[in-house]
């Protein structure tokens, strides 16, 4: 028996030996390549083979219980046994860490920086003045005007006489007013759509009337040849200044927050009578003048931010649209758009706003 | 408008610190833009609106605190002497310019400096000392608003003054030395020969007075403000003086103003007073208004609740008197000094800004009905959205543009009459750098903002812009033709958000496939694509773009020549069309189609033709088979290159078959798809090539 017994210890030798330069990968893996990790992964798949395979030495070894006295047979069976558990624990031990290991390893060598900028396609702007023209006109129409435009080249009499401007007026001659060859305007204000409106609709009327206008202005930092209005009118049975304050009032509020408050100041226009300066309280400091501990910048310190034109429809505005001013009444206002952007952004040069340089444009959203 | 505090202090009881008027000063409509101190006084920065000549002064700012704070003007009458009517000394002969002109004549003056509480009073509202007379002249001006002007008397040709048109052909050096040509249209003050002064504007050089003068000819006149206007309007020179009677002085108020001068130049410059001359051909006559209830008018257009007697006491204040004439009506009668009084709803505007704009509430106008906004605001807003999507910012560029652009770019069909003398509109006596015309393309603007960005080394640019542009009409007295446009512009490569690196360069399929897409998002009809040889874009890469048949706009990559004159050193890609057009055109309607039932089996071919055989031609060829059960033809690829001969190139395209009825059989495929090949073959010379 006991040479057999010595036998199966010689397989179990000769496992050893051969294993020796794997018995470290029992403890914690570290400081190996993923190759080499991946070499030893197979040498450890040629020894599993060859030290249990079908054809192994221990295998064969299991033919020598034949040649073993019966009475022992079972103690040596439980021998054989417990040296191929041995073995394949050994083995299966080297395996489940080298697997383990490669698999982190490979977790580790595809780990991404998600930091990096993902693949987003490069998205465009709308230009400053339409996102805010879209955001008065939204806050209009919700109550309850209706968007109006007409054309940027006029008669005088849609530019001035309608307006009541007759020929003559200050006004009128005023060197602003830019003329065609053939002697029309490009329209000064967006009033004339005020007039084009109430031709076509007739009273009652609530428009808002966004449009390009143009004055011989040479361009400096706050001043461009060509800009854009937005004008508002109600025309109405029982219309009073009280409508043009609440009304001018509650945009600007829907705008800037419900603490905005709003101030007119008595003005002179031809078209309005009586006429106000409409001034809100600044968006940024609240109407303090002070930022900050500093001078408030978008109102100059004054807690006032001076904003547009406004007034009572003129009457012979109105009798030029055929509308009775004995029993009708309306209100206008209006405003320069590109003022206002300037005091919201803090912008210092109004000419950016036409030179369409993709570093300005892409600031706004 | 500068004005002394201490100055209103002479004039009028002022219990209010200089911040406190000045905000009682800018609610009541006199907006006091600044406050500084000059010494022991203050000066308020005021800005007097054009309508208001009469607060050009201490006088009138004096009469807004009076109504302002009820208190009393403190005005000494001035009337040490009363004039004559002499025609010798002055005769008018223009009374239609000239509606009043007084003269007075103080002998043995001594002209020298002026004592330094006059130099000091001037220099707080920003005038130099010149003498004593002229700044006496200068002095009462700003008290009372009434402008004037000191000739020497002995340069006046027989000592007289006679007020007429000027004649063509006369001139006059003015106190600025410049020497004026005059015509009809002017009004001018004479001597018995010659001009010498500019009515209103502007004195003669050589008629004013100097250290030598010894006789004063002190006129004070009232002229037409609109011929005032017009004359320093033609001279473009524009005084203290025009500047006053243009927005209109009191009229009334000329024997004060001269006898307030006479007054201080005997003080100050030692003279004595002589003939006074007061030509007044037409009297005044004031504005009358009638009223049928002052009080129920504020109400109506203000909301404002004002007792009566608070409208009669600011009336009175700003010397508007009343009288009851009928049962029904009150007439209000406007005083001398104010011009822009004329109908009920001024004297609201009275009532309303003394009272106090403050004192308005805030309402809103009942319901009155849902808001809209412009028909193509919706399309035009998707529009947008998509474009911003894919990448492309918007421009916004100027309406008018210079004539280098001229004949450079092919404009949008029929919007130009080609045949007119004058097709483009141009703009008058332009003073605005690049500003002669009207741009009748938008391309000009979006290639100038190519070029700005370039500049600032951004070479991969994405624009649009949505303009209107202008064409003269073909009837001369028409306004001309306005249309709405859209142009995009692309160049450099297609890039990613935050990547440094390109994924490609930008060709005219980029282009055109953004205009797809933005026709798309209008929920348009197709848009059809024709070569065209097109003036602005490079031969073989450009095409005519039209919808339904209609030609509506241009597509592909601007041409070598303009590229130069851009410096651009890389390919653009332009298009422009008629966005009116386009907005007109009926939204695509959609219909449900039944999903497919049976699968489809899809064939992969590549045909060899000819370069002047399109995509379009061999989609149309199969189409016009109308074989029933091949049911897609895709673009897959082209190739042009090593293994295709130079003039030919390779289209591969995928066909899908399939029924509504069954499943095809393969043999079935091959039947049609052999049909279809022969049908390219023989009408394209189409080879299949793999
Ligand atoms: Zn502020």
């Amino acid at each position: 028996m006991s040479e057999e017994k010595k036998q199966i210890e010689q397989i179990r030798q000769s496992f050893q030996t051969a294993f020796a330069g794997f018995v470290h990968l029992h403890k914690e893996i570290k400081d190996l390549t993923l190759a080499d990790a991946e070499s030893y992964q197979r040498e450890l798949a040629e020894l599993k083979t060859k030290h249990t395979g079908k054809k192994s030495e221990l295998a064969n070894s299991k033919k020598l219980i034949g040649r073993v006295a019966p009475e022992e047979r079972g103690a040596f069976g439980s021998f054989v046994q417990s040296i191929e558990r041995e073995i394949t624990t050994a083995i299966e031990e080297a395996e489940t860490n080298l697997k383990n290991f490669i698999a982190d390893a490979k977790i580790e060598r595809e780990r991404l920086d998600v930091t990096l900028p993902g693949t987003q396609p490069r998205e465009g702007h709308l230009h400053l003045l339409t996102i805010l023209r879209q955001k008065i006109e939204d806050i209009f129409v919700s109550m309850g005007y209706s968007i109006e435009d007409d054309r940027e080249i006029e008669t005088d009499y849609y530019n001035f006489d309608a307006l009541n401007i007759p020929e003559g007026h200050p006004a009128r001659e005023s060197q602003d007013t830019f003329y065609t060859t053939n002697g029309f305007a490009l329209r000064s204000q967006t009033s004339t759509v005020q007039i084009r409106a109430m031709e076509r609709r007739g009273v009652p009327i609530r428009i808002i009337a966004p449009g390009r206008v143009f004055r011989r202005d040479t361009p400096d930092l706050t001043h461009t040849p060509m800009f854009h209005q937005i004008e508002g009118l109600c025309v109405d049975k029982n219309i009073t200044m009280a409508h043009l304050k609440g009304t001018v009032g509650e945009w600007l509020r829907r705008l800037f927050g419900k603490e905005t408050r709003i101030r007119l100041r008595p003005s002179y226009f031809p078209f309005t009578e009586p006429s106000a300066e409409f001034d809100f309280s600044c968006f940024k400091c609240g109407g303090t003048g002070t930022f900050e501990s500093e001078r408030c910048r978008p109102c100059k310190g004054s807690g006032w931010i001076e904003l547009g034109g406004s007034g009572m429809v003129h009457p012979n505005v109105l009798r030029a649209c055929n509308v009775d001013p004995q029993v009708y009444s309306g209100f206008a206002f209006g405003f320069g758009l590109e003022r206002m952007c300037l005091l919201m952004y803090s912008l210092d040069d109004i000419r950016l706003m036409f030179e369409n340089d993709v570093r300005f444009l892409e600031q706004f959203r | 408008m500068n004005i002394s505090y201490n100055w209103l202090k002479d004039l009028v009881k002022i219990d209010l610190s200089p911040q406190e008027l000045a905000t009682k000063l800018t609610s009541v409509g006199l907006a006091v833009e600044g406050i500084h101190e000059a010494g022991d006084d203050f000066v308020f920065d005021i800005d007097i609106t054009s309508n208001r000549g009469d607060c050009l002064s201490h006088l009138g700012v004096s009469r807004e605190i009076a109504a302002i704070t009820n208190a009393q003007l403190r005005i000494a009458d001035y009337d040490s002497q009363k004039p004559a009517n002499d025609r010798n000394l002055v005769s008018i002969q223009d009374a239609d310019l000239c509606n009043r002109f007084t003269a007075r004549v103080i002998h043995n003056v001594k002209i020298t400096h002026s004592p330094e509480w006059l130099v000091k009073r001037l220099e707080a509202v920003g005038e130099r000392s010149i003498n004593n007379v002229a700044d006496i002249t200068n002095y009462v001006m700003h008290e009372l608003g009434q402008p004037m002007h000191s000739f020497d008397l002995n340069k006046l040709s027989e000592n007289r003054i006679v007020v007429r048109r000027a004649r063509t052909g006369e001139t006059i050096k003015t106190l600025d030395e410049v020497e004026r040509k005059l015509d009809e249209t002017m009004l001018a003050i004479c001597d018995a020969k010659k001009p010498v002064a500019v009515a209103g504007v502007m004195g003669g050089f050589d008629s004013a007075i100097s250290d030598e003068t010894t006789h004063v000819l002190l006129e004070v006149a009232y002229f037409d403000r609109a011929n005032i206007r017009q004359t320093s309007r033609n001279f473009k020179l524009s005084t203290e003086a025009s500047h006053h009677f243009e927005r209109g002085v009191d009229i009334e108020n000329l024997i004060r103003a001269s006898n307030r001068a006479t007054e201080l130049i005997c003080e100050l410059a030692g003279g004595t007073a002589g003939e006074f001359v007061d030509v007044y051909p037409t009297k005044f006559t004031p504005n009358e208004i009638e009223s049928e209830d002052i009080q129920f008018a504020v109400k109506r257009l203000t909301g404002l609740e004002v007792e009566s007697n608070e409208i009669l006491r600011i009336f009175a204040a700003l010397g508007i008197t009343f009288a009851i004439r009928t049962p029904k009506t009150t007439t209000f009668t406007t005083p001398s000094w104010r011009h822009d009084l004329a109908i009920e709803e001024d004297l609201v505007e009275e009532v309303a800004r003394i009272v106090g704009y403050d004192k308005i509430g805030e309402e809103l106008p009942s319901a009155f009905g849902a808001g809209e906004y412009q028909p193509t605001e919706s399309r035009k807003k998707s529009l947008r959205r998509t474009l911003v999507n894919l990448g492309f910012n918007e421009a916004i560029s100027y309406s008018f543009i210079d004539t280098r652009h001229d004949e450079r770019f092919d404009l949008i069909p029929s919007f130009v009459v080609e045949n007119l003398d004058e097709k483009y509109v141009s703009l008058e006596d332009s003073i605005i750098e690049g500003a002669t015309r009207m741009r009748p393309s938008l391309l000009s603007g979006l290639l100038d903002a190519v070029r700005t960005n370039l500049n600032h080394q951004r070479r991969d640019l994405k624009l649009f812009e949505i303009g209107k542009v202008f064409s003269a009409s073909e009837k001369e007295n028409d306004l001309p033709n306005e249309r709405e446009l859209f142009a995009l512009v692309l160049t450099g490569n297609e890039t990613l958000q935050n990547k440094a690196m390109p994924l490609r360069e930008f060709d005219f399929y980029d282009a055109k496939g953004a205009l797809e897409a933005a026709a798309s998002a209008m929920n348009l009809p197709a848009l059809d694509f024709h070569p065209k040889d097109v003036s602005h874009l490079r031969r073989g890469q450009s095409a005519e773009i039209s919808l339904g048949g209609k030609a509506v706009g241009t597509i592909g990559r601007l041409n070598d020549e303009i590229s130069a004159a851009y410096k651009f050193r890389q390919p653009v890609f332009v298009t422009e069309v008629d966005l009116e057009t386009l907005l007109e055109a009926k939204e695509k309607t959609i219909l449900y189609q039944p999903l497919p039932v049976y699968p489809s089996i899809v064939r992969d071919v590549s045909l060899l033709v000819k370069r002047d055989v399109s995509f379009a031609d061999v989609q149309r060829t199969i189409a016009e088979q109308k074989f029933e059960l091949c049911r897609k033809i895709e673009f897959v690829d082209v190739y042009e290159g090593a293994g295709v001969a130079d003039d030919q190139r390779s289209i591969t395209i995928r066909l899908e078959y399939r029924s509504d009825e069954r499943t095809l059989l393969e043999e079935e495929v091959e039947t049609i798809h052999g049909q279809i090949l022969k049908v390219l073959e023989t009408n394209l010379n189409a080879k299949q090539r793999f």
